[in-house]
């Protein structure tokens, strides 16, 4: 942080090796789950970082082998409960968003303030009622079962975000397009809408990572392959016989459904970032 | 925040006053009030839903921990007023469990802290390839927390073929089984893993937001990098540390998936904090009444936390419009 002169080479040398340090930190776990989810089963057993035969077995199995049955269901269940637990929370939340930052009325405070208390709320202590519920409505084991929780943990965060994007928006520019003789909803449209799409779309990102990692919902409240997402399933795991652990298969499938996840952030990183500190941090 | 709005709704505000309404005001105000809600009704829908969805089942939950209801043992159900919440207390699992929380929460927010300190400090100076070190030092918080979770109990901490095991064999360290002997460093260290990118853009965004003419200013009065950072940057980040500490405690102290994957609250109760106590009293041993106290208990002690940080954001944007 301090100066920013020149280093000497003694220094330079101190923090290239401290970032290293730093990042195999970060990153050691990282490539020992992907090292594992490539190593045979006997191989399992040797207490080495690299397999001694790479090997695609893991991924074979829960792709196209014994497991595929449990795992692609549950990414299909994960895909489709989470998409639609995204859009309805981003089209939700950008009408309760403009209004916030666009209209003026008595206790705006409040909900936002509610949003936030619900955001907060401990999962845990709702979901057996939850559970009870759905039971008897029908809902327990279903996608919708799991869309409407999933909703009360995306919601909160999204009003939150997108608030704080929408603030920024300079809306005069409605007004000055339709001064220059634009209806109103295509000043709407020509003017504001390009300016919240990234904001919106940043706030999809954030929602679908919320509910695409939960595990109290998806493990309380499923009960089969019908609506158990992939959290779920990867406690689930078996071997291929009771008496081999599924070590290889549960590597191979966090690495799979890690991966969609890490490359949609790294590509909008900045967008991300920036919508999660300004949510928190602006209020 | 209601202060700074567009001009048309401040002006439709300031037909309330307090001067007695004439026949013509009088709609006015009405029509107001029709307006008024007109303005709310993009929020409803958001905003029903979100209260139906938490505290309709929340109500349920206070009514359940009213109530003796075991569902092996159905024939029992009847309100017993407060017992269950005498029962809780009296339980010693119940609270070993609620101080297994507090250690892990604490253990694993501070920790994290001062590594997500570190790591902001060592990002905020300018050097080659820079946003790519940032890239990736931000991955273990993308990582599903189950895989993260998976990933250190079978990866790491595996006392057959757990890296963690290599590692220490390196140097001659003989075998340790983490998870068993060692559940709830075990859980900490991966929590630390995971939640330490979070506390590091929280706090390199506070240092970023420094003002830089601050530190030049003491850099060419003469002051050691240390100085600088102790009277300048400390106090500024202060604000942004406390932050990270309560949102970091908000959410850790619902960790579940972790102990669920790693060590399942063993051996015997040793490694089980609240959610997951609460988990198995309902889900494995079917006494709804008691695991739903205990959900109550722990509704409030969030709460309590959530004041804290709510109290500290109001302060700091109060602060931010005074100046």
């Amino acid at each position: 942080m301090a100066s920013n002169g020149k280093l000497t080479g003694k220094q330079r040398l101190g923090w290239t090796v401290l970032t290293v340090v730093v990042l195999l930190y970060a990153l050691f776990p990282v490539a020992a789950i992907l090292a594992t989810s490539f190593k045979t089963q006997a191989d399992l057993g040797n207490a080495a970082f690299l397999p001694s035969n790479w090997t695609w077995a893991n991924y074979e199995m829960i792709l196209v082998g014994d497991a595929q049955e449990l795992f692609l269901t549950a990414f299909r269940n994960s895909i489709g409960i989470t998409l639609i637990a995204t859009f309805i929370a981003v089209v939700l939340a950008t009408l309760c968003a403009y209004a916030i930052a666009r209209l003026n009325f008595p206790g705006k405070r409040i909900i936002l303030g509610t949003a936030l208390a619900v955001s907060i709320f401990p999962v845990i202590s709702v979901v057996t009622p939850l559970f009870n519920l759905w039971r008897n409505i029908g809902l327990y084991d279903t996608w919708l079962g799991l869309i409407i929780p999933y909703l009360s943990l995306t919601l909160p965060i999204s009003i939150w975000t997108l608030a704080a994007f929408f603030r920024q928006i300079p809306w005069d520019l409605e007004q000055a397009a339709q001064v220059d003789g634009a209806t109103q909803w295509q000043a709407f449209r020509r003017a504001i809408v390009p300016l919240a799409m990234p904001g919106v779309f940043t706030t999809a990102i954030i929602a679908f990572f919320i509910a695409w990692n939960d595990f109290v919902y998806g493990i309380s409240l499923t009960s089969t392959e019908a609506a158990r997402p992939v959290p779920a399933a990867l406690a689930f795991f078996t071997g291929a016989s009771q008496f081999e652990e599924p070590t290889g298969a549960i590597s191979a499938a966090a690495i799979i459904v890690t991966i969609p996840v890490v490359v949609l952030v790294l590509l909008f990183q900045r967008q991300i970032v920036s919508g999660l500190t300004q949510g928190a941090v602006k209020g | 925040m209601t202060t700074t709005q567009n001009p048309p709704a401040a002006v439709a505000g300031e037909a309330h006053t307090t001067t007695k309404p004439t026949a013509p005001e009088k709609s006015r105000v009405r029509s107001d009030r029709a307006e008024a809600w007109r303005r709310r009704a993009p929020l409803m829908p958001a905003l029903i839903f979100l209260i139906i969805v938490t505290q309709v089942p929340f109500l349920l939950t206070i009514w359940y921990s009213l109530r003796s209801r075991n569902l092996l043992r159905p024939e029992g159900e009847q309100f017993v007023g407060l017992s269950n919440y005498g029962d809780i207390f009296l339980d010693s699992t119940f609270r070993q469990a609620a101080l297994n929380s507090v250690l892990i929460t604490f253990g694993c927010v501070i920790v994290a802290m001062l590594l997500g300190l570190g790591l902001a400090l060592l990002l905020d100076r300018k050097f080659f390839g820079r946003g790519i070190v940032r890239t990736l030092l931000i991955t273990p918080f993308l990582i599903m927390p189950v895989a993260g979770a998976l990933l250190w109990s079978i990866s790491m901490f595996n006392p057959t073929y757990g890296l963690v095991n290599w590692l220490i064999g390196l140097v001659g360290i003989s075998p340790v089984d983490w998870t068993s002997e060692y559940p709830m460093f075990s859980v900490i260290v991966a929590l630390v893993w995971q939640w330490t990118p979070f506390m590091m853009l929280l706090l390199l965004a506070g240092l970023q937001s420094q003002a830089r003419d601050a530190l030049e200013a003491a850099s060419v009065d003469g002051a050691s990098a240390w100085q600088t950072f102790r009277y300048i940057t400390l106090p500024h980040l202060r604000f942004y540390l406390e932050l990270s500490v309560l949102l970091g405690a908000i959410y850790v102290v619902n960790t579940f998936d972790h102990i669920y994957l790693m060590t399942a609250g063993g051996p015997g109760t040793a490694s089980a904090n609240l959610p997951f106590y609460i988990y198995q009293r309902a889900f494995l041993g079917f006494d709804i009444g008691q695991s739903a106290a205990m959900g109550v208990v722990t509704v409030i002690a969030t709460i309590a936390l959530a004041l804290l940080a709510l109290r500290l954001i109001f302060k700091s944007i109060n602060a931010k419009e005074q100046s």
